[in-house]
């Protein structure tokens, strides 16, 4: 019964800011969605005692964020395709992602407070990474050096190097519970599931841009797509956490992507349809100016 | 521990800087290639080389437990290297018989007049307004070097992390951090071709080639920074399975 | 059976499984033309031609490869660790099962693709047809199911290799996930740089002068007329699996089996395992055969360049 009502909850939690995202989307423009995902992120990332659906909004919203940073720095074209930067986003999470769980194990990278764990040991990770996105931002963007001459570019690497370290550090809290190097490497690295974490929230990342592209992509379109992939990726980890943990973590995260994903898709889908030219169930085609 | 720490380090560093010297040497001709628009392998560096790189780092890893402690560094980052040269060679092959054989085109080079390995003349054989087409035998010849080069990279900076007597990684933590970090240096440069590439003989290698190694060099110090910085939490060592 | 034969057999079939893996790998991004020739079904509404072709920009296919396969190695995991006491056996349900979770995955990625894309080109006049979006989803996860099964079969398999074998040491110390990431996204960057050439030189410019490069003034006017009718994406792949998939098999069955083949043989000349294990002088072994495997490489490139040149001359017409 008690399920019953987490999943009551969920949906009323999920609900909410869809419509408000469709209806007052302006409202989350690109800063306002930066500091409110920052601030999410990182509070979620710091307690890894949360439960697990909990940290699978966290994770979604921060995915979010990066789809965003990705879209705007991509749609100026990169000269070698939208994928390489939301890969590029995960190459640096792996890396952050990594040594901030490894930094988070001494004993000093945790703090228990009443029992409550906070882990600010993962924040050297993101710092570090924020660091390293900047100066990758530099460098890319630089006169002296590759001059690619895209507005933003040195944010939107920074924001890439932030939201993949969050990413993974959030997804691995997931998996184990916890940020003891003892439990996270047979738990999600040892196993591959790392593996799985870079793929999939490389393509909640990349994948909405690169799929919306086009001379009439519309900011809230590409956006809904990267919550239906979160959706997905709390279905995947949620398989992952039940056997890793337990089935109380493990289920609501399952029925959370579930919810999450078919409402999501359904709103994508839907958008699609209406704001296309039309959509005709089948029919020939035509040559327009000769 | 010092000594250890710092060449750790010196690995990394080499394995970016020859990660980005890999992706320069590509003949990469991204989506024009596919459509015989441009010369070279018909798709982007990124994907290529991180497909050509995680090859090499398969076989590594297989090379790497051969040995029950101890890998033989330079070995394995070898078999690595030859995996990938490999995996690019028997691309860039088979992508020339379907030129050849399936749409009919002559391999030429698009940039230069004479290929400089084999001094045969390029410019009768090129179709007017395209950008060459096909993998010439320099390119060839240059896309196998960058194979080279990049698995060697890669494998160098897995071999590192993995082996007992320097980070002593578990096997999974080392393969996954040695592609982030080969992904990151491997985008930055395929940046700075900015599309497509024929090789070594192209001009554009020469006119970038020192860019991208200088921005490959700062981003593998930061990154072989935080990898070292994680080694000396002293958590991750030991984790083998 | 000697251990050493097993090993060469395993060898073998993995091989066969690249293969059958990499060609339905390059005809499934053919049926709905992602990657490289997706440029061109991209840009051919902007000129002017409106299309029926299905429009699959997930990402590259290195990428969206990763991501089934590696999606379908990780429940194949799951069931593996499950079904712990069963044996070896278990296999035969988690594969099968992980990656119809992958492909599963892999198609509902697809359909967004091609509303999002298309709904993109609302300026251009391109309508999305209904028909085309539901008739290409079905056989792209057919495909889609029988490279990622043969992918995720080969990860197994290299990851069991000791047991299955019976070498001791001869399995990757790599988990089923990540060999399944790696081989992902080899497979799709194979299929990618040689596949997609047959697509997007030959079949999607088929009305154009055969035997030269398209030309740049070309691009966007793609062939949209069939043998009947109009035609679609699912046409593109019963062209390209007469010679570009088989093509495209063949070079990432190549890539595994000699990638094996002297790990395998630098193995046996170092005394697999026993008394007499040298580890060092396998892997010099490994690395001499695969040097000579490229100098013979580079020279059949040079040599099939060569007879191309004097067969077919230099560019005529204008």
């Amino acid at each position: 019964m008690g399920e019953e009502e987490v999943k009551q909850e969920e949906k009323e939690i999920k609900e909410k800011p869809k419509e408000k995202f469709k209806l007052s989307f302006d409202y989350f423009n690109e800063s306002r969605l930066g500091i409110f995902a920052l601030i999410i992120g990182i509070i979620v990332a710091i307690f890894p005692g949360l439960p697990a659906f909990i940290k699978g909004i966290g994770m979604m919203i921060v995915l979010l964020w990066g789809a965003d940073s990705v879209r705007k720095t991509a749609r100026y074209g990169l000269g070698t395709g939208v994928p390489s930067i939301g890969v590029l986003a995960m190459g640096f999470g792996i890396v952050g992602g990594i040594t901030g769980i490894a930094v988070a194990s001494l004993s000093f990278g945790t703090l228990v407070v009443g029992g409550v764990e906070i882990a600010f040991g993962v924040l050297a990770g993101v710092a570090l990474l924020a660091l390293l996105g900047f100066v990758s931002g530099n460098l890319a963007n630089g006169d002296k050096f590759i001059n690619m001459k895209i507005p933003g570019l040195e944010r939107g690497m920074t924001e890439l190097g932030i939201a993949g370290t969050l990413a993974v550090l959030i997804e691995t809290s997931i998996i184990s519970g916890t940020y003891a190097i003892t439990n996270v490497l047979p738990n999600a690295i040892n196993n591959g599931v790392i593996a799985v974490i870079f793929i999939i929230s490389a393509f909640a990342m990349l994948q909405p841009l690169n799929t919306c592209l086009g001379a009439d992509e519309r900011r809230g379109r590409t956006l809904l797509m990267s919550i239906e992939i979160g959706g997905i990726a709390s279905i995947i980890l949620g398989l992952v956490t039940t056997l890793t943990l337990s089935a109380v973590q493990g289920v609501p995260l399952i029925v959370l992507g579930a919810v999450v994903w078919v409402v999501f898709y359904r709103a994508y889908m839907k958008a699609c349809l209406e704001e296309a030219y039309a959509v005709k169930g089948t029919g020939l085609i035509k040559t327009l100016g000769g | 521990m010092i000594e250890t720490l710092l060449l750790v380090l010196v690995c990394i560093i080499i394995g970016g800087l020859l990660s980005s010297l890999a992706v320069h040497l590509m003949p990469v001709g991204g989506a024009p290639a596919a459509m015989a628009t441009a010369t070279g392998i018909a798709t982007g560096c990124v994907m290529l080389m991180t497909g050509a790189a995680v090859t090499g780092l398969f076989t590594a890893s297989t090379v790497a437990s051969f040995w029950v402690t101890k890998p033989n560094v330079i070995l394995v980052a070898l078999s690595g290297a030859v995996g990938s040269m490999l995996m690019i060679g028997f691309t860039m092959f088979v992508g020339n018989l379907i030129y050849i054989f399936g749409a009919g085109i002559v391999p030429c080079s698009g940039r230069v007049a004479v290929d400089p390995i084999t001094k045969d003349s390029q410019t009768e054989y090129k179709t007017p307004r395209t950008d060459g087409h096909g993998v010439p035998t320099a390119s060839f010849v240059s896309g196998i070097l960058g194979g080279f080069s990049g698995g060697f990279g890669g494998a160098l900076i897995y071999v590192v992390l993995v082996s007992d007597s320097y980070a002593h990684f578990s096997v999974a933590t080392a393969g996954i951090v040695a592609m982030g970090i080969f992904i990151a240096n491997a985008i930055i440069a395929a940046y700075n071709i900015g599309g497509t590439i024929e090789g070594f003989h192209d001009p554009k290698f020469k006119a970038r080639i020192r860019t991208g190694l200088t921005c490959s060099l700062i981003v593998s110090v930061l990154c072989g920074v935080i990898i070292v910085i994680a080694m000396l939490t002293g958590t991750l060592a030991g984790g083998v399975m | 059976m000697e251990p050493i034969v097993m090993l060469f057999a395993w060898m073998l079939i993995i091989a066969f499984l690249a293969f059958i893996a990499c060609m339905f790998e390059d005809l499934e991004s053919d049926i709905g033309s992602q990657s490289n020739p997706n440029s061109q079904i991209q840009l051919a509404p902007e000129m002017g031609y409106i299309h029926r072709y299905f429009n699959k920009a997930i990402s590259g296919e290195g990428l969206s490869y990763a991501l089934s396969c590696t999606i379908s190695g990780t429940i194949a995991m799951l069931i593996l660790l499950q079904l712990e006491s069963v044996g070896p056996t278990a296999a035969l349900l988690a594969i099968p099962v992980g990656a119809a979770v992958g492909s599963l995955v892999h198609m509902v990625r697809s359909s967004v693709c091609h509303v999002g894309r298309e709904a993109a080109h609302k300026r251009f006049e391109q309508p999305i047809y209904l028909d085309v979006l539901y008739g290409h989803l079905l056989p792209i996860a057919t495909h889609n199911f029988l490279a990622v099964i043969c992918i995720t079969a080969i990860a197994y398999i290299q990851s069991n290799l000791g047991i299955l074998s019976g070498v001791a040491g001869a399995s990757n110390p790599f988990p089923l996930p990540l060999l399944c990431l790696i081989w992902g996204l080899t497979v799709g960057a194979i299929g990618s740089s040689t596949g997609d050439i047959h697509y997007g030189t030959e079949r999607a410019f088929q009305d154009k002068p055969f035997g030269e490069g398209r030309r740049v003034v070309y691009h966007g006017q793609i062939c949209r007329y069939g043998a009947c009718g109009t035609r679609t994406s699912k046409d593109v792949a019963a062209f390209c699996a007469k010679y570009g998939g088989p093509a495209t098999g063949l070079a990432f069955g190549l890539i595994v089996l000699f990638e094996n083949w002297r790990t395998v043989i630098g193995m046996t000349l170092g005394g697999v395992a026993g008394p007499g294990w040298n580890p060092s002088l396998a892997a010099a072994w490994g690395i001499g055969i695969g040097i000579v495997i490229a100098v013979v490489l580079v020279i059949l490139a040079r040599t099939i360049e060569k007879w191309a040149r004097n067969k077919y001359g230099p560019f005529v017409g204008e």
